[in-house]
């Protein structure tokens, strides 16, 4: 039984753990998009603009409220053929466009994860105290320099434990694009489990994987909690 | 119109764009987990049946056959969304698929049984060979089988009220089988074979007729390559080589190495 996990052309032991580090590389990737997707979105829900805010409430109501596996659906065969229908009405480029599943996976989980981001990044920003705010604006600072000394640093803090959740949901969302048959971790579990006719012995392998990705990013996170929260008397 | 082509030019490049309409180049869809049709070894190469006759038919074609993995789920989309040019994956012809996609002759074909645990009362049931006749003996029972295939299509639009339980693969169905969550299962001939093959599947076996098309018109007529409905030309490629692997016997050794019987279907006329 075990050999079918050897490493090498006998085993599936290396297929899987490619599948596991295309696992990583897709899950830190969709994340590190997704920061960056939530901070501005985040930006958006608490400016002044009301067309930003309707925009960023939209993003996140409609991603938060559609099963993942749906979006990542509409993202798979709805960009390919978005994409080339652009580029026939717009360029006269008829052929078929590859977008990739690495690209449209990455895409798909990386707006998802943003959503998730921008609620906790938003709700950071907006459990620092107002007087403080007060304060910084009354002693003088500029509006920039109230976000930077003041609001940053702290919601930062408070924003660690919402985004180390947010991170373990991205993780456990790349097994969602395994429907692209990009080769990451669930995908290589199917197939070995298909091909072999012994899914239990490749499930579990996959489960235990995942488990251990999620053991150790849950580790860094605390790690990253107690830095952030040196400075701060606990409650 | 210069700048219109640059940019589309610019785009090309960006996305990596392939073509389907180069001629020489048949980008062929498969899901790679469905033996012995087609399914991947431990070295993560696809093999199979109609991996074998892909490569056959396009040497006959003189063609470069390139293989893409899909998930069953989305694999007639994504032929549609132009992913890749061809189905070879196991996929029986019928009605339904034909309103999206069209098919090429048969190539083979596998009967459709009903599976039970050894000591089921199912097992021991004699004349069990009409439609009518499965009906009455499936009754209210719990039947399981993989979604979005012929068999699925029996189950729940020919027959009625039957508790179907749907599975996303054979595997899924194979484990509630075993776990006793579902009475009965329908699959594939050979996807059975695969599975008594396993220690847990020792203990199952067939029972009813054989499901063709001659038992009822939505087991379709047989295996076929799926192909965009525009594709004619294709089609008509993929027709002639496929006539021309079953007339000379080829077809028919490919079948019986790879099934350990002749699955193979004549080439009609």
């Amino acid at each position: 039984m075990l050999d079918l996990l050897a490493y090498g052309d006998q085993g599936w032991g290396d297929e899987m753990l490619r599948g596991a580090g295309m696992t990583v590389v897709v899950a830190v990737l969709s994340y590190g998009i997704g920061l960056v997707i939530g901070t501005a979105t985040a930006a958006a829900k608490l400016s002044n603009v009301g067309a930003l805010r309707a925009a960023a409430n939209a993003y996140t109501t409609v991603i938060r409220g559609v099963p993942e596996l749906l979006v990542i659906y509409l993202f798979f065969f709805g960009s390919g053929t978005a994409v080339m229908w652009f580029a026939r009405n717009l360029f006269g480029y008829t052929d078929y466009i590859d977008l990739g599943s690495f690209t449209v996976g990455v895409t798909a989980v990386s707006v998802i994860s943003g959503a998730y981001s921008a609620e906790v990044i938003r709700g950071a920003l907006q459990a620092v105290p107002p007087g403080q705010i007060e304060a910084g604006i009354a002693v003088g600072m500029t509006p920039r320099q109230v976000f930077r000394r003041i609001q940053l640093p702290q919601m930062l803090r408070l924003a660690l434990p919402g985004l180390g959740n947010v991170w373990q949901l991205t993780l456990k969302d790349t097994a969602l694009i395994s429907v692209t048959a990009l080769a990451e971790l669930m995908r290589m579990a199917q197939v070995a489990a298909g091909s072999t006719r012994q899914p239990f012995i490749f499930y579990v392998t996959a489960a235990v994987l995942y488990l251990a990705m999620t053991t150790v990013s849950q580790a860094l996170f605390q790690r990253a909690e107690r830095l952030a929260g040196k400075g701060v008397r606990p409650a | 119109m210069t700048h219109r082509t640059l940019l589309a030019a610019v785009a090309a490049v960006a996305v990596s764009a392939t073509s389907a309409t180069a001629q020489d180049v048949i980008r062929i869809g498969t899901e790679g987990a469905y033996p012995p049709w087609n399914f991947t070894d431990a070295s993560g190469e696809l093999i199979g049946f109609e991996m074998d006759l892909a490569r056959a038919l396009c040497e006959r074609m003189d063609a470069t056959c390139e293989f893409v993995a899909q998930d069953w789920d989305g694999i007639i989309p994504a032929l549609i969304n132009g992913r890749y040019d061809a189905i070879m994956a196991g996929m029986s012809i019928n009605d339904e698929r034909r309103q999206r996609i069209s098919f090429s002759h048969g190539y083979a074909t596998t009967p459709g049984y009903l599976v039970a645990p050894n000591g089921s009362p199912l097992l021991e049931m004699e004349s069990v060979e009409t439609v009518e006749d499965v009906q009455g003996v499936l009754g209210d029972l719990v039947v399981g089988v993989q979604v979005a295939t012929i068999h699925q299509a029996f189950v729940s639009d020919v027959l009625e009220d039957i508790d179907v339980r749907l599975y996303d693969t054979q595997d899924l169905l194979n484990l509630d089988l075993v776990a006793g969550r579902v009475d009965a299962a329908l699959a594939d001939a050979s996807a059975w074979q695969a599975f008594f093959a396993t220690p847990e599947g020792e203990n199952f076996a067939f029972f009813g007729p054989p499901m063709n098309g001659d038992f009822h018109p939505v087991f379709g007529e047989g295996v076929g390559v799926g192909l965009r409905q525009d594709d004619t030309e294709l089609l008509a490629r993929f027709n002639d080589a496929i006539c021309g692997m079953q007339n000379d016997g080829s077809m028919a050794a490919l079948a019986e190495e790879w099934f350990g019987f002749d699955s193979s279907l004549p080439c009609p006329e």
